[in-house]
């Protein structure tokens, strides 16, 4: 990675603890998807991932671009965008469709929720 | 000369450029086309007079362009005497035609298609004489026979129109076939195919083996082509055409095309006996056929079609003979059967004009009437019949001469006299009917309309076409002299003969034979008048003698029901035999190759490899195989793993520094699988465990399935392996890295590959991405789905039901309920993805990007507004036309190649430049931009149609569901 020489100490430590952070919320919310027991909090779980972590990843690669390269970087900005505009697209869909499945196979999913956990 | 050059190429040229202004003109233009169509014949004979000078010293005009020199074939026109007479002939009875077309058409005829038509046949015609190669004469020669298929279906509402066109091509497109098989064996037996050498390679020809192959395909050509006997029967036929066209097919072009060429060829090919008894037996036959046949019809212009198979016959019996003399008669025959024919034909269309039937019965007495024409049809009809002081007569004189004469020592030679005899017998018959019961007689009572003579120009062309029959019957010598010993000299070359045309050569065999016809003719005809007058329909004797029966018992064998067993026994409906095979077909291809070449399969194993990608390897195989197994029964399921598996494909790109391949991956991936999601809800249900108790036969086939599919995906796999692990060398692809900014402008080479150095495959595969998304509407258009799958699912339905208890008072459940927030958002994303597609587009050249990418990124725009809002939604606010998208798309890829030429380069040759737009800064702008513009135009039409495809289904089937099952209100409001 060119310009990796030219970052100041501080900065990459900064940039290590946006990283490490992103990740690690990621991966608390995988381990999530898979732990949690019903589908209503299994949603719940990967959007650790695609908000906090998103942002702390977004963070970190503008704190980088921007230090390395001469100019500020806010390209990440637009991603941070369409990743908050279109996730919950994904997640309102998803939970209509269990709740009608729900409905279909005659499951309260309110009760059903209070039973498992 | 260039100017000479320049002249003989407009001999047919003017007649195509002529075709192509008259096809633009509007259609009521009916003055403007006939002097359009009038002009280019008159510049053609002009051209063509301009010439003789040059001609009549014996000289050949030659011109000759390069076509495709590597095969020895260049486009050579050569002008000779012959040529020139038939040029003549082609362009002035062409003008008169058209003259008479003006005033014959009726306003309600659309006059652009005719004259289009017309010119375009005229220029083929006299592509046929002026030709100096033999495949460039065949390749005109078929273009007479479509458009000769084209004028004579002009009327196409009419039934009988068409069928007697379509009769008209498959007889003589079939035998052009054979000619040019007899051309090609020709080019071969003498080494060259340019006429010039063939015509001097006489006795080569002749003797070699291959001759009587080539002579007997050659023949089929020519007789199918002059409707001799037994191919004779799409010319009668043909008479549905209006009667300009009658008149110019059937005089002086289309069916004179046969016996020029038996002219043309004479000198090369009629050295043998075998010419003898291939032509002169047949033209016999055509000869006594067509004037025995020509005596019964009951029809004016069935009358003159048999006179002119008759006559055409007549030709082909001369030049059979293989004597120059006779060569000299036919030639000069040629000539006058060309001018009293047409003018019979028009004077047959103004009597059919005036007095509205063509049926001999119901004429009469029409002298009276309409007495100018009267007079010409009788002149003309003498000509024909060969009275003497008419150019008819010194033909038909020659001819009986020749026939005296005998040529191979046979039974035919020497009852040729009196065959020839009996043929004038009927001629003079037929003649004498024709004028007889139309003019003569008793006045006709019931005639549709009242007859009377046509305006002046109508009667023009008949009027000179009958002076020039009456000054060469006249004074033979003064007037065509000339011109048949041009046209001879060109012919037969050395071998010419004398010959003499005066009228009178004193009391010889053949002026007895003239006078037995005639006195036989007028007798026959006094004989038989009662009972053509009466209710026959029909020829007596030859009636049971139909080719045309024949000809659809061939064609019903040939088209329907061979080809229908054909297809029941080779080929099957069902898919997996067909897949079967052809999978198996494929493993059996790689095999062969790998074992004609053995050992060039080997394996090298990676000797090392990141943990990582390993990883998400072994995650994409395991969603192939899982993919694959689940298949049968749960689609879905499947259809996620495959995506997972294209997933997988897209990280290996980028992570092997492909960022191109891995966008176009992602998009892809993203397009397929929503429409297969879309395409899923029509795929019949399976059922698990329908059949527990499978036969031991299908556990069998379904084990032999199995393993082709393993050898086929495992070879497939190590197949890609091999070349994948091939060791580079020397590959092209440093070539296109150097060149790819010096030369196309751009730095991302697998654009500039894609847009520039590959251009012309990629043109290829976006057409080839057209038809195939063509292919899918089309498909799904008469796609009617499984019984079961036509109701909506129990959950789509249960969902409906559900939401109209609950929503009364709303109008569209959809729209108003769960897809309000998700259906804004696709919404407002729209021309943010728009923008996106066009950033991709732009600079496609030098990053990752281009047009493919583009154009599937603005389709997956398209794709969200159908799902955020259902197809009516959509569609009322945003009609996109694919249709346009691709043709658009292909026009502009196409024009873009196109422009190279302008600049003197190839096809699809890019240059480029920077252009400076203000705020952007520098912008390249390469020409490939504009090609790239039609990639991405053609993939949003391909994409967006089958979605259409799709989404037009789901409508189509719920009105029809709805339909049937007299839905209940609440169902309505779907």
């Amino acid at each position: 990675m060119n310009g990796l020489q030219t970052l100041p100490a501080w900065a990459e430590i900064l940039v290590a603890i946006l990283v490490v952070l992103g990740s690690g919320l990621a991966l608390i919310g995988s381990i999530g998807l898979v732990r949690f027991r019903s589908f209503y909090e299994r949603v719940h779980a990967p959007t650790l991932g695609s908000t906090l972590g998103t942002a702390s990843i977004l963070l970190a690669s503008i704190a980088f671009f921007s230090l390395t390269r001469t100019r500020p970087f806010v390209h990440e900005l637009l991603i941070g965008l369409f990743v908050t505009v279109t996730t919950p697209v994904t997640l309102l869909m998803l939970v209509q469709a269990t709740i009608y499945r729900d409905r279909l196979e005659g499951r309260d999913p309110l009760a059903r929720r209070e039973d498992e956990s | 000369m260039p100017d000479d050059a320049l002249f003989l190429i407009s001999i047919i040229a003017l007649p195509f450029l002529g075709s192509f202004i008259a096809a633009l003109l509007p259609t009521n233009a009916r003055n403007a086309e006939a002097w359009l169509a009038g002009l280019v014949s008159v510049g053609v004979v002009a051209i063509a007079i301009s010439f003789r000078p040059v001609l009549a010293a014996g000289n050949v005009v030659r011109a000759e362009y390069a076509w495709l020199p590597e095969f020895g074939l260049n486009f050579i026109l050569r002008l000779d005497g012959l040529a020139w007479s038939f040029v003549v002939l082609i362009g002035g009875i062409g003008f008169l035609v058209v003259l008479y077309a003006r005033y014959y058409m009726s306003p309600a005829d659309p006059a652009p298609r005719f004259f289009a038509f017309l010119l375009a046949f005229m220029g083929a015609m006299l592509g046929i004489v002026v030709s100096g190669n033999l495949i460039q004469l065949v390749v005109f020669w078929e273009l007479t026979s479509i458009f000769s298929f084209l004028l004579i279906s002009y009327w196409n509402h009419n039934q009988t129109a068409r069928d007697g066109a379509r009769v008209a091509l498959t007889v003589t497109a079939a035998g052009g076939l054979c000619l040019l098989a007899a051309m090609l064996l020709l080019g071969r037996i003498v080494g060259s195919f340019d006429l010039e050498t063939v015509l001097t390679s006489g006795p080569r020809i002749v003797s070699h083996p291959l001759y009587l192959t080539m002579l007997i395909l050659f023949a089929l050509g020519v007789l199918t082509k002059s409707a001799q006997f037994p191919f004779h029967f799409w010319l009668p036929r043909a008479m549905v055409a209006p009667t300009p066209v009658s008149a110019y097919l059937h005089s002086a072009t289309m069916v004179k095309a046969g016996v020029f060429l038996l002219a043309r060829f004479w000198p090369a090919m009629a050295g043998h006996e075998y010419w003898f008894w291939i032509f002169a037996p047949i033209g016999v036959a055509t000869l006594l056929i067509g004037a025995f046949m020509a005596l019964f019809q009951q029809d004016l212009k069935g009358l003159l079609a048999y006179s002119t198979i008759s006559h055409l016959g007549l030709i082909t019996l001369l030049l059979g003979l293989g004597s120059p003399l006779a060569a000299v008669a036919a030639i000069f025959h040629i000539m006058n059967h060309a001018t009293f024919k047409a003018s019979l034909f028009m004077a047959a269309g103004i009597i059919d004009h005036e007095a509205g039937t063509r049926d001999v019965r119901r004429l009469g007495g029409l002298y009276r009437a309409m007495p100018i024409t009267a007079l010409l049809a009788t002149v003309a009809a003498a000509a024909m019949a060969g009275v003497p002081l008419l150019n008819g007569f010194l033909s038909k004189e020659m001819f009986f001469a020749e026939t005296i004469e005998s040529h191979v020592d046979t039974v035919l030679d020497k009852a040729l006299p009196y065959i020839a005899t009996i043929a004038g017998v009927f001629s003079v018959a037929y003649s004498l009917r024709l004028i007889h019961q139309v003019f003569f007689g008793p006045p006709a009572k019931d005639l549709p309309r009242q007859p009377h003579d046509p305006v002046l120009w109508m009667l023009l062309p008949v009027a000179l076409l009958v002076l020039i029959c009456l000054l060469v019957g006249i004074l033979p010598g003064p007037t065509i002299g000339n011109f048949l010993a041009m046209a001879v000299h060109a012919t037969l070359g050395p071998q010419t003969p004398t010959y003499s045309l005066a009228v009178w050569h004193g009391f010889t065999p053949a002026l007895f034979m003239s006078g037995v016809a005639m006195i036989g003719g007028v007798a026959l005809y006094f004989a038989l008048q009662r009972y053509l007058s009466g209710d026959v329909e029909g020829v007596p004797i030859l009636g049971a003698l139909k080719g045309k029966r024949l000809f659809e018992r061939a064609l019903v064998f040939l088209s329907w029901r061979w080809a229908r067993e054909l297809e029941q026994n080779a080929g099957t409906t069902r898919l997996q035999p067909q897949m079967r095979l052809l999978v198996c077909v494929t493993i059996a291809a790689a095999l062969w190759s790998l074992f004609s070449r053995p050992g060039s399969l080997d394996f090298t194993w990676p000797s090392s490899a990141d943990p990582a990608f390993v990883l998400v390897w072994l995650v994409g195989g395991i969603c192939a195989v899982a993919a694959a197994y689940q298949a049968k029964y749960h689609r879905l399921v499947s259809l996620i793993l495959t995506g997972g598996a294209g997933l997988a494909t897209c990280i290996t790109f980028a992570w092997l520094s492909a960022p191109d391949l891995a966008l176009t991956q992602l998009l892809v991936e993203i397009v397929t699988t929503v429409l297969i999601l879309l395409g899923l809800r029509w795929l019949p249900k399976r059922i698990e465990g329908l059949d527990p108790d499978m036969t031991p036969k299908a556990r069998l086939r379904r084990v032999r399935d199995l393993l082709i599919a393993v050898a086929g995906g495992a070879g497939l796999a190590a197949l890609s392996y091999t070349v994948l692990t091939w060791p580079i060398g020397n590959s092209i692809a440093s070539n296109f890295l150097e060149r790819a900014y010096t030369e196309g402008g751009g730095r991302n080479v697998v654009n500039v590959i894609l847009v520039d150095f590959r251009g012309f495959d990629t043109f290829g595969e976006i057409a080839v991405l057209a038809i195939a998304s063509i292919t899918v509407f089309s498909l799904l258009r008469r796609f009617r789905p499984a019984r079961d799958s036509i109701e909506l699912p129990a959950q789509k339905s249960f969902q409906n039901r559900f939401d109209a208890d609950r929503y009364t008072g709303g109008k569209d459940p959809l729209s108003a309920h769960y897809m309000i927030v998700p259906g804004l958002i696709m919404r407002l994303l729209f021309p943010v993805i728009a923008m996106t597609a066009a950033f991709l587009f732009m600079r496609g050249h030098d990053l990752p990007g281009g047009g493919f990418v583009a154009g599937l990124t603005l389709a997956i725009a398209f794709i969200l507004q159908y799902m955020a809002g259902g197809t009516r939604w959509a569609e009322a606010r945003l009609r996109v036309l694919p249709a346009r998208w691709m043709g658009f798309g292909l026009l502009a890829a196409a024009a873009t190649g196109a422009g190279a030429w302008f600049f003197g380069r190839p096809f699809l040759t890019s240059a480029f430049a920077y252009a400076d737009i203000p705020i952007l800064g520098k912008v390249p702008m390469a020409s490939a931009l504009f090609f790239d513009l039609g990639v991405f135009s053609v993939v949003v039409g391909a994409t967006v149609l089958i979605l259409i495809a799709l989404a037009h289904q789901a409508l189509r089937v719920q009105r029809v569901s709805s339909d049937a099952a007299a839905a209940p209100p609440t169902e309505g409001s779907r």
